[in-house]
């Protein structure tokens, strides 16, 4: 236990102490960290136009990384459940999930590039030339990525779901064909309320990784003008380590931890409810 | 209690790194230039019996945190790379970089340095750096094509517009620029400004100078002209080497370092020429962009003898023709060999010109402006229209007063 304890002390609370710490000093380049700044940080980050558009395109990606992996992988792992032969297209679509994030950025940079695979396929099919910039203009960049994020996680959310379709009694289930009930009415009144749990489990996993996605945003939005706001851990990476505001980035750092907290908790009150609402 | 600590965590890595009698660090974060810096540590080690042994760091980032660290402890390593303009100014500020007047002394008068060479590295009349690299930004350009256009290298700006117009007018692209890797949307603002206003160009990094003031609008115009006219390369392109070296672009405006990228591209020596961009405005003295890469010694490194014979050995004519040989890098010893043709025509192109030098933007403009402002000027470079153009200004210009304002 005291290890433990220690290891937790030493490795995560006080990093994170001295962070919370660091966000309410000034930092001065080649002197360190010292003065007391109050909330000067945070006000600082309130009337800042870029943080405000980081933390709208970070909203945009939390509600992308609940909803289109989970219904993509819900429809995979449905269609997928009893069917024989499917092992292949199981691992076909989680082979990206055991790529690093970066590698992906990296192949998909390419697919999205002017002349690349992308472009080339819809020129192909459409008969004229096709350049568009998709990791460029404003209206493409964040489809793109999440595009991109969704091909990489989907497979995850198909195992887990599979995982818990799998822990489902089928009793239920064959009573309820026996009585006549369609199909979508055994999903919606049965598998779904019973998949719930599993279903929170992976929409908390999906917010923490729509919150903290930085890899793929870096290295597939490197020539983006806007690059610094696509989401709040690239605006907090861009003020800490490019423009060596420490302290600033210190406090976008304790603002992104706070938001996924709350986050977190509500959806752990939402989870033990769920929990005794299945019992 | 802060300081002791950060103070033991940079002396835990200077120690698991610390060079043993007989060598010195060289402590960067220009890791592509390992193997050659690893020549010079050699030849320092032959010539001097003192080795140079280069530490690199992966990435800037890591780097600029890892020395405002050792600083900020008052562990100031011996002898490391860092950035000309601003952020020298403020590492000299720390009180913590020895001033290298009597080294640069023995470099001028030896012949082997002009007295301009220090001129990136002073800091209140005086000199704190030794060049790591010296590169002017010039244009490159497609001999071969020249030639065959009857075009001849353009001595001034009515040239340079007709020799472009004459290069599209044949089919072919004038100039190649991109904004790969998001820091390049400075290289066509900084140049334009520099041909056709440069009493502005230094007012601009001072903060005397606004974004949206007459003169920069008059580049952003001219630049937006020049687009509209067809004479660039898609900016989007992530393959800005290979492009020059496929003729996508005729000319290509970057630092003299490009040369052995685009030779190791497939580009025939022999077909790479080079000339300084021509100024807009007639009578205006010859200049040039300069990016300056310095090599700075602490205020114990200047004490250590050894440090001094490896600092002494990398300006020799002996260090410069290692280093120049091995990476093509010019540092401004004039006795030493040229490291290629296009460094070589550059110098003789400034000495009959009496060229004078400008910081680049890049390092000249503020730290905490530098990603921001760029990322603009890619903006226009994805859409070169007025239209951005004024947005991109305008934005640019809110965050210089509010930058100058916190001053």
């Amino acid at each position: 236990m005291a290890p433990a304890l220690l290891l937790v002390l030493g490795l995560l609370l006080a990093p994170v102490g001295y962070n919370v710490w660091l966000s309410f000093t000034k930092w001065k380049k080649f002197k360190g960290f010292g003065e007391y700044a109050g909330f000067a940080n945070y006000e600082k980050m309130a009337s800042n136009p870029f943080f405000a558009e980081a933390l709208l395109n970070t909203a945009i990606w939390v509600v992308a990384s609940i909803v289109f992996p989970i219904a993509l992988g819900l429809g995979m792992a449905m269609f997928l459940r009893n069917m024989r032969g499917a092992e292949l297209f199981k691992n076909i679509v989680f082979i990206p999930r055991i790529l690093a994030p970066t590698a992906v950025g990296v192949l998909w940079f390419y697919v999205y590039a002017p002349a690349g695979l992308l472009n080339r396929g819809l020129s192909l099919v459409s008969g004229s030339q096709v350049e568009i910039g998709w990791l460029y203009q404003d209206n493409t960049v964040t489809p793109a990525i999440i595009a991109t994020f969704v091909w990489q996680t989907a497979g995850l959310v198909m195992v887990l779901l599979l995982l818990g379709l799998a822990a489902i009694p089928r009793d239920p289930i064959e009573a309820a064909r026996i009585d006549g009930a369609s199909s979508w009415q055994i999903f919606r009144r049965i598998t779904l309320p019973l998949l719930m749990p599993t279903l929170l489990m992976v929409t908390i996993l999906s917010v923490l990784a729509g919150f903290t996605v930085f890899d793929l945003l870096w290295v597939m939005g490197v020539n983006y003008p806007g690059q610094r706001s696509l989401a709040l851990a690239v605006f907090m990476y861009f003020e800490a380590f490019q423009k060596g505001s420490w302290a600033f980035g210190s406090a976008v750092a304790v603002i992104i931890g706070l938001v996924v907290l709350c986050v977190t908790w509500i959806q752990t009150l939402l989870q033990s409810r769920v929990d005794r609402m299945v019992r | 209690m802060k300081k002791i600590l950060i103070g033991a965590a940079v002396g835990a890595i200077l120690a698991a790194t610390s060079a043993i009698a007989g060598e010195v660090q060289l402590f960067h974060d220009k890791g592509f230039w390992s193997e050659q810096l690893q020549k010079v540590g050699a030849g320092s080690q032959a010539a001097t019996g003192v080795k140079i042994v280069e530490t690199p760091y992966a990435t800037a980032e890591q780097y600029k945190a890892f020395i405002q660290a050792s600083v900020a402890s008052g562990q100031t390593p011996n002898l490391f790379t860092w950035w000309t303009g601003e952020t020298f100014n403020e590492l000299v500020s720390t009180g913590q970089i020895a001033p290298l007047d009597d080294l640069w002394k023995e470099m001028i008068e030896s012949g082997d340095y002009g007295a301009s060479a220090k001129d990136l590295f002073m800091v209140d009349g005086q000199p704190y750096a030794v060049p790591l690299v010296m590169a002017r930004w010039v244009v490159l350009y497609n001999k071969p094509l020249f030639a065959e256009l009857g075009i001849s290298e353009p001595k001034s700006w009515a040239e340079l517009m007709a020799a472009a117009e004459t290069i599209k007018s044949a089919g072919h692209t004038p100039f190649l620029a991109t904004v790969q890797e998001g820091w390049r949307g400075f290289i066509w603002f900084q140049e334009l400004l520099l041909r056709l206003h440069p009493e502005a160009y230094n007012g601009l990094n001072d903060g005397s100078v606004a974004y949206d003031s007459d003169e920069v609008r008059e580049v952003f115009q001219t630049w937006s002209d020049m687009y509209a006219k067809g004479w660039f390369s898609d900016a989007r392109s992530t393959e800005e080497v290979n492009d020059y070296a496929r003729g996508a672009g005729a000319m290509y405006l970057i630092g003299e370092w490009a040369y052995g990228l685009v030779t190791a591209a497939g580009v025939p020596k022999d077909d790479v020429g080079v000339f300084i961009m021509p100024n807009a405005v007639d009578g205006n003295a010859s200049a040039v962009i300069v990016e300056g890469a310095p090599i700075v010694v602490s205020k114990a490194g200047i004490e250590d003898e050894d440090t001094m014979a490896a600092l002494k050995y990398f300006v020799s004519v002996d260090g410069a023709n290692v280093w120049g040989e091995a990476s093509g890098n010019y540092i401004g010893n004039d006795a030493a060999n040229a490291p290629n043709t296009v460094v070589s025509k550059v110098n003789s192109d400034m000495a009959a010109a009496g060229t004078g030098a400008y910081l680049r933007w890049w390092e000249a403009v503020p730290p905490d402006l530098q990603g921001e402002l760029v990322a603009e000027m890619n903006r226009f470079m994805l859409d070169p229209t007025m239209e951005t153009a004024e947005d991109v200004m305008a934005t640019m210009q809110a965050l210089n007063a509010e930058y100058w304002a916190d001053q």
